[in-house]
């Protein structure tokens, strides 16, 4: 795909708020996307650090810090071309500035949620998958004849693609964000995409759930020939029914107004005492 | 002559550490890791190769998701160096790298809960919208957790590995297991953080529906999202032809509609 295509359409159009100057500070802000890691929720710091320039482009004072709350959200995806959703995000948020009647800022939410899961199939299996494996077939075979060019190009054969993809991704997400956008909203269809999109993000949202959550009961229940564990029996009765009730009850929690923070310590707790005392594995 | 040597192992680690700040460039890979040390130590060419074998070892070790890989890093720099200094061959270096790993794996699972602590901090930054404390923020949560265990490698460089190993290995197991099941917890308050943003009782069965395809069916989130989004395009068509329905004499306006 030729650049020029990609940042065509952001130029043509001189009365946007954002511009492309502000779409490239996304991309160099994208880079150390992964720098603020945790377990928690993963890359929401880093993402709100690089929609930053947009954000604050596009809203003051009170505003702002409601954008900039409702961008530190939960989010996962390959990091290497976080920039697509990123641009996403910024055509929307966009919007909502330019039309406030028809915005709706849940949807910003929905929308880059639902693109975690896609965006992280197709980037994870091309990055990790292909592109490393290619830099290392070609790299350590040459390393192993103790030749400098081994790492040297291992190093571009991943970053070369990697930085190429990441840059047009700002700018093709905020495309598609615009384009898509305002001929949802030309149709009257902004609602029909807010459905949409909330029932691709909440099964995303199972799914990553159900994979990332982790709950193991070790309690030995019985003696003697019929023995088991309570872990085993919970299982037999309904699948992943840990993890699930432990979902429900942070999300209890968290309705009824405790804090984030104290809850990660008490989880951090709960698993260093369920190791001490055996009940946990 | 060793003093600079260690400074450079300083130097090297920080940057491997610091790796997602360069864009999860694969830089903290054994390949690069190992033909640096071996330029630090004074010999580029059993660097290169050991770093290449390294690599083969390490090649399944990639943070997807929320998997953490062992720590190639610490194995890498100083399985390369030690193996150099003993004048032994690319086997040396893979041996003496797991345990390394596995060692300081163990240890630098510590960081997370001052990670953590520094992250709410941002949140608090976000909710005022200070821009300024929210960047200095963002830096601090970066580095500081990556910093207090960066005199290791340099230690162990300088005095040998069996004194460090040993020391790391007095840590009580049951801390280590602790944060490990903790970092199986933890994400539970993420996603129930987020679904309290875009969960509404119209479409609150779908976040059940992907947790459950994944607990029977085994499918992975990418398949998830696959069918997630032929549901979403086909809820959707019928969901515009009942609105459609309801109001008739604009039917034939909203007919046209690509969902992504």
């Amino acid at each position: 795909m030729n650049s020029k295509i990609v940042t065509d359409i952001v130029t043509q159009d001189e009365n946007r708020i954002v511009e492309k100057k502000d779409l490239k500070k996304v991309f160099l802000r994208s880079i150390p996307m992964e720098f603020t890691w945790n377990y928690e929720r993963q890359m929401h710091l880093g993402y709100c650090y690089a929609l930053l320039p947009v954000l604050k482009k596009l809203y003051r004072g009170k505003d702002l810090a409601d954008a900039m709350t409702r961008h530190m959200e939960f989010y996962n995806t390959t990091p290497h071309i976080i920039t697509f959703p990123l641009g996403i995000s910024a055509a929307q948020e966009e919007k909502c500035v330019e039309d406030p009647e028809h915005a709706d800022k849940t949807t910003v939410s929905t929308v880059k949620t639902a693109m975690m899961g896609p965006i992280a199939g197709i980037g994870d299996s091309f990055f990790w998958g292909t592109l490393r494996i290619l830099a290392t077939g070609i790299g350590t075979s040459l390393a192993l004849q103790g030749n400098i060019l081994g790492p040297i190009l291992y190093l571009l054969v991943f970053n070369v693609p990697h930085f190429i993809l990441r840059y047009m991704g700002t700018f093709l997400g905020y495309n598609l964000g615009t384009s898509f956008l305002s001929k949802l909203e030309a149709s009257g269809s902004m609602q029909l995409l807010t459905y949409g999109a909330s029932i691709i993000g909440l099964m995303v949202a199972g799914s990553m759930t159900a994979e990332m959550v982790y709950m193991t009961l070790n309690i030995p229940v019985g003696i003697g020939e019929t023995a088991t564990d309570l872990q085993t029996i919970l299982d037999g009765i309904l699948p992943g029914i840990m993890p699930l009730a432990l979902f429900g009850l942070v999300y209890w929690l968290l309705k009824k107004g405790v804090k984030p923070l104290p809850l990660t310590f008490i989880l951090m707790g709960v698993g260093i005492l369920g190791a001490a005392f055996g009940f946990l594995a | 002559m060793v003093v600079i040597q260690t400074l450079l192992i300083a130097l090297l680690t920080l940057a491997a550490r610091c790796h997602t700040m360069f864009g999860t460039s694969l830089i903290n890979r054994p390949i690069v890791l190992g033909a640096l040390t071996g330029l630090i130590v004074g010999d580029l060419q059993q660097g290169i190769i050991m770093g290449g074998t390294l690599e083969l070892a390490f090649v399944g070790a990639v943070s997807i998701g929320a998997y953490i890989p062992p720590d190639m890093v610490s194995g890498t720099i100083l399985g390369t160096a030690f193996a150099i200094a003993a004048g032994a061959g690319p086997e040396t270096a893979l041996a003496l790298s797991y345990p390394i790993a596995a060692a300081y794996q163990a240890v630098s699972t510590l960081g997370t809960p001052l990670g953590l602590w520094l992250m709410h901090k941002c949140d608090r930054y976000a909710e005022e919208g200070d821009v300024k404390k929210f960047e200095r923020g963002y830096w601090i949560t970066g580095f500081v957790p990556k910093l207090i265990f960066l005199p290791i490698i340099p230690l162990a460089f300088y005095f040998g590995s069996d004194a460090v190993v040993s020391l790391l290995n007095r840590m009580p197991a049951f801390i280590q297991t602790g944060i490990n099941i903790a970092g199986g917890l933890i994400p539970a308050l993420g996603f129930a953080m987020l679904a309290q943003m875009i969960m509404n009782k119209k479409v609150v069965v779908f976040f059940f529906l992907g947790y459950f395809t994944v607990q029977y069916l085994g499918i992975a989130t990418t398949g998830v999202a696959i069918f997630a989004v032929i549901l979403a395009v086909v809820l959707v068509q019928i969901e515009q032809r009942l609105s459609a329905r309801s109001n008739s004499q604009n039917a034939k306006d909203g007919g046209e509609l690509d969902e992504f």
